[in-house]
C-alpha cells in the first residue's frame, strides 16, 4: 500500500540534513518545532552532537497557539532574546511539518528577524516530509549566495567538498579520513564546509569534490560564481568490500545508496567482473550522478518488488534494508549509509 | 554586552522570589530551547526512556501504526532496535498531498488490514499514533479509529504525540497514559485487587510496597508492565482501587474512576525516609488500616545511617533526567549529609515544598535549567563535583563519578532509598578504584 512501511523505519529527514550543514558553524540554529525534531535531529541523526563541541542547536519550543494564532513574533523574540546571551555569526531558522502545515511565511520570518537582530539571518524551508539530501541542498543554497565572499580567486592547492555531512557517509568519522587522505593527496587547504569560514573561502578551490547529489546544485553554483570545476567522488569503497575476492564476478549485483555512493560501487562492481549491476535509490535522483542502470525507489514495497525475490546474486545496501527482503536468498553485504540506520 | 555565562540561581534566591516569581529562565515556554545531550529527554523523549511511542505499546500484544511525515518516526529506529520492538511499529507515511487532502485518513482501515494481516499472530490491538500535523489539521482521529476497527475486526485506538500541547492541559505522556488504559471495560470490582498507575515499567521487585498491600489484604496487585497476555491487561478492570504513582496518570485515574468506578488514591515517589514513613501512615488512615512499615522504615535507616558516616560531605550534582523529582532528591541527599552544589531541573510551583526546607540546609545550592540557551557556556569547571546522579548531570561534570539511575524499572519507597544510596556508594567506589 502506498505510504505504508513494514520492515523499514522511515530515513533522516530533510530537516536534518539541512542541520548537518549548518553544524558548527558559529550560527544560532533554531528549529522551528515544538521540540520533537530538534530532538531527533540532535538525539539521532547528529552524531557530532556527542563529540563534545558545542553548537547552537535550539528548539523554537513552539506550541499550540503558537502555531494556530502564528505567532511568528514571538519566535523572532526569543531569537533575539537568544542572540544576546550568545555569540554567533548568523542565524538560521529550519523549517519543520508545523511550519509547513501552517504556511510559515520564511522570507517575511527573515525580514523580521533581520530587523531586530544585528546579524544576517537565513531561513530553510524544510518540511520533514522530504529525504535529508534536499535539506543538504536547502542548507548550501541558502549559506553560498549568503556568506561566498565574490571577490576571491581559485588558488591551487585548495580542494572544496561538498555533501560531506555523516549523514551521507557511512560512518561519522569518514569526515576526517576524507580530510586526511586529501592532504596526503598533496592539497593544502580543505574545504569541508563545517566552518563558516569554508563558505567565506569558497572562491579559493580549484576543484570541489561532489560526495553526494545532494551537492551538486551547490557545486553548479560555485561554478557558474567563481568558475571552480567539479566532479562526483565517493570515498572509502574498500572499506566495504575487497574487491579483489571475486565477490562480484558474474554475479547479478544490485547497490542501494544515495545516486553517488552506489553510482562508485556500481562501477568497481562491474570492473571486478559482475555480469549486470543495478543500483536503487530512495534518494535524490540527478542524472549527473545516475548509474546507467538505476531504478528509483519510492515505496518500501518498490524495493520489495525489485529485490525480494531472487532476481539478484548479491545486494549491497545499508543493514537495515535485509528485514524487508525475507524473500531474497543471495549474498546481502552491509553497505551502511548513516541516514538510513543511524549507526556509527 | 553579551553575557557568556549560564544563567543559574540559588535555592535561596529562589525561595526569596517565591513561587509567583521564578525566572523566565527556569521557564520553558519563554525562550529557545537549547537540546544538548543534557536537554534531549526533554526534547525527545522516545530517544530516551520512554516516549508516547514506547509508552503506547505497552498494552500486551498490540502494534503501533505512526501516521505522520517521516520525521516524526525517525528515532523510531532506536526503539525497533530494542528487543521485541522491532516487529511492533510500522509507519504511514503522509506526504504533502496527504495533508492538503486529509486521503491518510481515508486509508487508515485498509493500512490497519494490511498491517494485521502481515503478522503471523493477530495483535490485541492496534494503536494509531498522531503527531503534530494531524493536531493542527484538527483530525478526529477517534471517528478514524472506529472505521478501521471495523475493518479489521479488533480493537484501533488513538494516541497522541503532539509535542506542540506539551505544556496544555493532556500534554501526550499524561494523555497516553489515559489511552493505554481506554480499552478497559466495566467488570465487578474485586475487593482485594488494586492497580499501580504511573509508569510502563514495574517497580523494583524487592518495593515493600508490594509486601504492605499483601499485608493490609490486597492480594492480587496488577501492573501493566507485569500483564503477561491481553486477559490479564484486560482483568485490571476488576481493581478496587488505583494508586497512582506518578502525577502523569492523574487523568488515566480520573478516566478509570468516570467510566469504571474505580476510585484512587496517590502516592509520591520520595527519597526521604521519613516523609515515605509519613506517606504509607496517611495511606493507612485513608483505608482505615494499620501498615507497620517498621522493618524497612529500619533497614532504610541503617543504610542511611551508613552512608552519613562514609560519605558526608561527598559533593553531589542532580540532574532531571532520572527517576526522581531533582529537588525532593536534593533535599533528601543533604539530610543524609551529602552537599548538593548544582541542580539542573526544570521547576514548577510544586517544587517550593522542598526547595524552602532545602533553602534552610543549602542555601548556596545552585539551580540551572538545561533549557535555557546560556548553558551553551556552561563547563562547569570552577565547581568540584564528586558525583552526579542522572545522565544530564553526568554530562556537565565528567570527571565525577556518575549514577545515571534512569533505568526502566522503577525505584520507589523505602527499597527506592537502599538502591540509590547503595549505588551511589557502588559508583563512588568504582570511582575511588580509577
Amino acid at each position: 500500500m502506498r505510504g505504508l512501511w513494514k520492515y523499514i523505519s522511515p530515513f533522516a529527514p530533510d530537516q536534518s540534513g539541512a542541520a548537518a550543514v549548518l553544524y558548527g558553524l558559529d550560527g544560532i540554529v533554531v528549529i522551528c518545532d515544538a521540540g520533537g525534531c530538534a530532538g531527533n535531529i540532535c538525539g539521532f541523526d547528529e552524531p557530532r552532537w556527542f563529540s563534545g563541541r558545542k553548537s547552537a542547536v535550539f528548539s523554537a519550543g513552539l506550541r499550540d497557539m503558537d502555531a494556530i494564532l502564528g505567532r511568528d513574533d514571538r519566535l523572532v523574540e526569543k531569537l533575539c532574546d537568544a542572540a544576546e546571551k550568545i555569540d554567533a555569526s548568523f542565524a538560521a531558522i529550519v523549517g519543520t511539518p508545523v511550519p509547513a502545515v501552517i504556511g510559515t511565511d520564511y522570507r517575511a520570518l527573515k525580514r523580521m528577524a533581520e530587523k531586530k537582530l544585528d546579524l544576517p539571518v537565513i531561513t530553510i524551508d524544510t518540511t520533514g516530509m522530504d529525504y535529508y539530501d534536499k535539506g543538504i541542498e536547502h542548507a548550501y543554497e541558502a549559506l553560498f549566495p549568503a556568506f561566498a565572499d565574490k571577490s576571491l580567486k581559485p588558488e591551487a592547492d585548495t580542494v572544496g567538498i561538498l555533501g560531506a555531512v555523516p549523514l551521507e557517509l557511512m560512518h561519522p568519522g569518514d569526515i576526517e579520513w576524507i580530510s586526511q587522505s586529501l592532504a596526503e593527496e598533496g592539497w593544502k587547504q580543505i574545504l569541508l564546509f563545517d566552518e563558516i569560514d569554508d563558505y567565506r573561502n569558497a572562491g579559493k578551490a580549484t576543484l570541489n569534490m561532489v560526495v553526494s547529489p545532494a551537492g551538486l546544485k551547490a557545486a553548479q553554483y560555485l561554478k557558474e560564481t567563481f568558475g571552480t570545476p567539479y566532479e562526483l567522488h565517493y570515498f572509502g569503497l574498500d572499506a566495504v568490500v575487497d574487491f579483489d575476492d571475486n565477490l562480484f564476478a558474474g554475479k547479478n549485483v544490485l547497490v542501494i545508496h544515495q545516486q553517488a555512493a552506489a553510482s562508485a560501487m556500481a562501477a568497481m562492481a562491474e570492473e571486478a567482473g559482475a555480469a549486470r549491476v543495478m543500483t536503487a535509490s530512495w534518494f535524490m535522483d540527478k542524472p549527473e550522478a545516475r548509474y546507467e542502470n538505476h531504478v528509483v525507489l519510492k515505496e518500501e514495497d518498490d524495493l520489495r518488488d525489485l529485490a525480494d525475490n531472487d532476481n539478484f546474486d548479491l545486494i549491497l545496501g545499508d543493514l537495515y534494508y535485509r528485514r524487508a527482503l525475507p524473500n531474497f536468498h543471495g549474498q546481502y553485504v552491509d553497505f551502511p549509509h548513516f541516514a538510513v540506520s543511524g549507526r556509527g | 554586552m553579551t553575557e557568556r555565562k549560564p544563567f543559574a540561581i540559588t535555592v535561596q534566591d529562589l525561595v526569596a522570589r517565591g513561587r509567583n516569581d521564578i525566572p523566565a529562565e527556569l521557564i520553558t515556554s519563554t525562550h529557545l530551547i537549547y537540546n544538548s545531550p543534557a536537554a534531549l529527554a526533554f526534547n525527545s523523549p522516545g530517544a530516551q526512556g520512554f516516549g508516547v511511542k514506547r509508552a503506547g505499546l505497552s498494552i500486551p500484544g498490540s502494534v503501533m501504526i505512526l501516521i505522520g511525515p517521516g520525521c516524526c518516526g525517525r528515532n523510531t529506529t532506536i526503539l525497533s532496535e530494542m528487543g521485541g520492538y522491532s516487529d511492533r511499529f510500522f509507519f504511514y507515511i503522509m506526504d504533502e498531498t496527504d495533508i492538503v487532502t486529509g486521503r491518510h485518513l481515508k486509508k487508515m482501515p485498509q493500512a490497519v488490514c494490511e498491517v494485521v494481516d502481515s503478522l503471523p499472530e493477530k495483535p490485541s490491538v492496534v494503536m494509531v499514533c498522531m503527531t503534530c500535523v494531524d493536531a493542527l489539521l484538527g483530525t478526529d482521529m477517534e471517528r478514524v479509529c472506529r472505521k478501521a476497527e471495523q475493518a479489521a475486526g479488533l480493537p484501533v485506538v488513538p494516541c497522541y504525540m503532539y509535542a506542540l500541547t506539551r505544556e496544555g492541559r493532556k500534554p501526550p505522556m499524561v494523555d497516553v497514559r489515559r489511552a493505554i488504559y481506554s480499552l478497559l471495560e466495566k467488570e465487578p470490582r474485586q475487593r482485594r485487587t488494586v492497580n499501580l498507575l504511573g509508569y510502563f515499567s514495574p517497580l523494583q521487585d524487592d518495593c515493600e510496597f508490594y509486601d504492605i498491600l499483601k499485608a493490609i489484604g490486597f492480594n492480587q496487585i496488577n501492573e501493566i508492565s507485569r500483564c503477561a497476555d491481553f486477559a490479564a491487561y484486560k482483568a485490571m478492570a476488576r481493581a478496587n482501587v488505583n494508586f497512582v504513582l506518578n502525577p502523569e496518570s492523574r487523568l488515566a485515574a480520573q478516566d478509570l474512576e468516570q467510566r469504571l468506578g474505580i476510585p484512587s488514591i496517590e502516592l509520591t515517589r520520595l527519597y526521604q525516609v521519613s516523609q515515605i514513613h509519613n506517606q504509607y501512615q496517611a495511606l493507612a488512615k485513608a483505608l482505615d488500616v494499620t501498615i507497620d512499615d517498621a522493618p524497612w522504615l529500619e533497614k532504610a535507616r541503617a543504610v542511611v545511617h551508613r552512608m552519613q558516616e562514609k560519605y558526608s560531605g561527598t559533593t553531589v550534582a542532580i540532574g532531571e533526567m532520572q527517576n526522581g523529582n531533582a529537588y525532593e532528591m536534593a533535599l533528601a541527599l543533604t539530610r543524609y549529609g551529602f552537599v548538593v552544589r548544582e541542580i539542573y531541573a526544570n521547576l514548577g510551583p510544586d517544587d517550593f515544598v522542598y526547595l524552602r526546607h532545602l533553602a534552610e540546609l543549602s542555601p548556596d545550592t545552585k539551580v540551572y535549567s538545561n533549557l535555557s540557551p546560556s548553558m551553551l557556556y556552561y563547563e562547569g569547571d570552577d565547581v568540584s563535583i564528586d558525583v552526579t546522579i542522572g545522565k544530564d548531570a553526568a554530562y556537565y561534570h565528567e570527571q565525577a563519578a556518575h549514577l545515571h539511575w534512569d533505568e526502566d524499572i522503577q525505584p520507589f519507597g523505602y527499597a527506592g532509598v537502599v538502591s540509590l544510596l547503595n549505588r551511589l556508594e557502588e559508583v563512588l567506589l568504582e570511582r575511588k578504584k580509577r
